[in-house]
């Protein structure tokens, strides 16, 4: 009888705790749903943008929105963005979505940042390639679907996606 | 450095109050490999071995969540806010096409 794998009532309680955990956290409405578009695809910057948003219209954010990044990038590889998106962040209305995108890169949706609620600020930065000299917009996505952009010019010295 | 891929740095401020809206850094080392391209131009079709996924939980919770692609630099560096509510674990987990996940965490203290 002990030889058998037993299905004793510990066995049974350690599987549905787990199982329960995974239903939580399944049901938090967490950041990044799987219903997101995938990024990392080799396009231009207008069918990307399509792609994400269809033909929802991007309104101009530069009154609620700021973007850090330089004017001049020396070095492409490395390049710091920054956005900072001054919205409010209720249950009711939130910044669901920061994408950045650089229009010259090959892979032109460079990252995604997904808010909740608890967040508490939709800000983001990171370090991104720039290939060459262009338009990088960073473009906010509220939970209601309405977007907003910005745009810089950067000017690129070396650029630093190779290949 | 080969050896030092998947350190996690996570920089809080030192002093939080509760309440607060707190910026963090963090940074993974991790050579974020890029397209490689043939004589010819031509897409070499490998496996390539990028960070694609970066999920940050706040006690126990997720809060914050970045996609992102070979755009993004070698060593990534991110930075984001969020709202310190309580004392608690904040930890942030990258993970890469080949499998890596790469996790570190800071303890929010309220002074």
């Amino acid at each position: 009888m002990t030889s058998e794998p037993r299905l004793t009532r510990r066995v049974v309680l350690q599987g549905l705790g787990a199982a329960g955990v995974v239903v939580a956290v399944g049901g938090v409405p967490g950041p990044a749903a799987a219903a997101d578009p995938a990024l990392g695809v080799h396009e231009t910057a207008a069918a990307g943008l399509k792609r994400l948003f269809g033909s929802r219209p991007i309104k101009d954010g530069a009154s609620m929105m700021k973007l850090e990044v330089p004017l001049i990038a020396e070095n492409g590889a490395v390049v710091p963005v920054s956005v900072d998106v001054n919205l409010p962040m209720t249950r009711q209305s939130y910044v669901k979505h920061v994408y950045i995108v650089a229009d010259q890169n090959r892979i032109p949706v460079v990252a995604r940042a997904a808010f909740t609620p608890e967040t508490g600020a939709a800000a983001m930065g990171a370090n991104i390639r720039l290939g060459e000299t262009g338009v990088v917009r960073a473009i906010a996505e509220q939970s209601d679907g309405t977007l907003y952009q910005v745009t810089r010019d950067v000017k690129v010295t070396v650029g630093g996606c190779g290949g | 450095m080969a050896g030092d891929v998947g350190k996690v740095r996570l920089r809080v401020p030192q002093t939080v109050k509760a309440g607060d809206v707190v910026k963090v850094r963090a940074l993974v080392i991790h050579p974020m490999e890029r397209i490689e391209r043939d004589a010819q131009g031509k897409i070499i079709d490998r496996k390539y071995n990028y960070i694609d996924k970066v999920v940050v939980t706040y006690l126990g919770r997720p809060i914050l969540a970045f996609d992102t692609t070979q755009s993004v630099s070698e060593n990534p560096f991110f930075s984001f806010s969020f709202r310190a509510t309580d004392p608690g674990p904040l930890k942030i987990t990258f993970m890469d096409t080949h499998g890596g996940t790469y996790e570190g965490s800071a303890d929010i203290k309220f002074a």
